[in-house]
């Protein structure tokens, strides 16, 4: 859809635009935001990243300049402006590419992995401002693709998720949340958890998936969510098995299904396998 | 064609260049100080057999070549600015799928030839100082007189001459894409072109099938054109025979780049790479 790839077979039309017969109307219609490092030239100032892609856009000077200012104002870059880019943070050069995206004002944003290996705060940041400037106050059309079910529930208002490239199932946040409903998911923290345990407790009638994080390496502290058809007739079998196992439970609650439930559920395997 | 689009990207990617070409001060020391022992290397491979007297005397005997250094000088001018587009523009898409912008670059709607040309402006901008100061240099060091008769054959020998080479940067920056190796590919065309242009010595020294060769070479015309207008006092008129294959080959290596360029982009469309060799 951004042009760099044809499609495989079909038609795909953005903003009234064949993407194969008139890329570069597609191109000049859309702002696409990688993730990461590259996409950037680093020997230029931000400014000067921002300058120039304005030109290739062919927005004339009179115009990218006070544009540049306000987007700059906008991802709080505009002290680091006239910093090369290889002295920015990776925040701060996520930040810049948003706002590269945005410099000829498209009605439609791809952005791809926007907050990708980001510390939380950026992430945050970065997030506000999708949600806030570019939907809300700009009213901009995104597609985004990402790995962080968190993200799309926050962030999407349709959401398709694609395993082994098929769209295996789409909808509202909460209409995929609602189709796994009748999963239940229960978060178990433990210490003394054995490695077994994993293999005893999928042993147990209704229980689809496990799955195991150390949430406090110091105090072995390890999380354990359990999806299963039923907590109800599945709870007095799991106490059972992991008190015979030897761990020590700290806390079981029932919780509701995340995105990250649902991917796991419709794909059956965990995000990054 | 969108004439305003058309400058903007031309513009902008000079400027593009010219600040990242001046950000290390390193590469720009390195683009002064680099050119001025391969010139005294050509001359003095010939002073360590006889005076430089002497070498004017057979080399004029010869081949008709009326000033040794001046011969040598603007053979070495042209080859550095032909180094300067084998690397500068030759390798610029390379470099930029390397540094990670070159999607960032297909993404926006500027026309790539452009970006091409422009780059090949830029490598020529940066080259400039080898144009003045390595005939200031000659001058000062080797005594050579320039023996010009028409100012204005002059004038078009370079601007043709370097047009030229720009059609060469546009072509092998098309070709070099396609490979994973530019660099290798760029060092391996340094010497052939060196020794069959005539860089340092008459084309005509050279056995009869690597003139042929010669003669298939943008850079060997482009440093007939200067040797003959600035130290052989030749005229437009004298210069037709070595413009007009140079403008041929101008033509037919921006046509080339321009299709496989094309040919490029669409491949990597369909199968996701851009790697071919």
């Amino acid at each position: 859809m951004s042009t760099l790839l044809l499609p495989d077979e079909g038609t795909a039309y953005v903003n009234g635009f064949d993407v194969a017969k008139q890329a570069n109307e597609v191109r000049s219609s859309i702002g696409v935001v990688t993730g990461g490092e590259r996409g950037l030239y680093w020997r230029l100032t931000g400014r000067e990243n921002l300058l120039f892609f304005a030109r290739l856009y062919g927005v004339r000077e009179d115009k990218a300049k006070p544009r540049i200012e306000e987007l700059l104002k906008l991802v709080e870059l505009e002290d680091r402006a006239n910093d090369n880019v290889e002295k920015y943070s990776r925040g701060m050069k996520q930040r810049l590419h948003l706002i590269r995206g945005l410099i000829h004002d498209p009605p439609t944003l791809l952005l791809d992995e926007p907050t990708l290996g980001l510390d939380p705060n950026s992430a945050v940041v970065v997030r506000e401002f999708i949600k806030e400037k570019l939907q809300k106050e700009q009213g901009k059309t995104i597609l985004l693709t990402t790995h962080y079910m968190e993200e799309a529930d926050q962030l999407c208002d349709q959401i398709a998720v694609i395993d082994h490239g098929q769209i295996i199932s789409k909808g509202t946040p909460a209409e995929l949340k609602a189709g796994v409903q009748k999963i239940d998911v229960l978060r178990i923290n433990a210490t003394s958890v054995p490695e077994s345990l994993i293999s005893d407790v999928k042993l147990i009638g209704g229980v689809q998936e496990v799955k195991t994080s150390v949430i406090d390496p110091v105090a072995g502290l390890t999380e354990i969510l359990v999806h299963t058809r039923s907590a109800e007739e599945t709870l007095p079998h799991l106490t059972e098995t992991m008190v015979k196992a030897g761990a020590r439970v700290r806390l079981i609650e029932q919780s509701k299904p995340s995105l990250e439930d649902v991917f796991i559920t419709l794909t059956g395997r965990r995000l990054r396998d | 064609m969108n004439l305003e689009l058309e400058w903007l990207t031309f513009k902008g990617v000079i400027l593009r260049h010219f600040k990242e070409f001046v950000s290390y001060r390193t590469s720009v020391f390195a683009t002064i100080i680099w050119p001025l022992p391969l010139l005294a290397l050509n001359v003095y491979q010939y002073l360590g057999l006889a005076s430089g007297q002497q070498v004017g005397q057979v080399l004029n005997a010869k081949y008709g070549i009326a000033s040794f250094s001046g011969m040598i000088i603007l053979g070495t001018i042209v080859y550095l600015l032909y180094n300067r587009m084998l690397w500068g523009t030759g390798a610029s898409l390379q470099e930029e799928r390397f540094n990670g912008t070159i999607e960032s670059l297909f993404l926006t709607p500027a026309n790539r030839m452009t970006v091409l040309l422009a780059s090949g402006f830029s490598s020529l901008l940066e080259g400039a100082w080898w144009i003045v100061g390595v005939f200031l240099l000659s001058w000062v060091i080797f005594g050579v007189q320039p023996a010009i008769a028409d100012w204005g054959a002059v004038i078009i020998a370079l601007i043709s001459t370097m047009i030229a080479l720009i059609a060469v940067g546009v072509f092998f920056a098309s070709f070099f894409v396609l490979t994973r190796a530019a660099d290798q590919l760029a060092t391996s065309l340094q010497a052939p072109i060196r020794y069959a242009s005539g860089v340092a010595f008459p084309v005509a020294a050279l056995p009869a099938v690597f003139q042929l060769f010669a003669y298939i070479l943008p850079v060997t015309y482009g440093i007939n054109a200067l040797r003959s207008t600035v130290v052989q006092e030749g005229t437009l008129i004298s210069l037709v025979g070595t413009l007009a294959p140079l403008y041929i080959f101008t033509a037919i290596l921006i046509v080339a780049g321009h299709f496989i360029l094309k040919r490029v982009e669409a491949q990597a469309k369909r199968n996701g790479s851009l790697y071919k060799i």
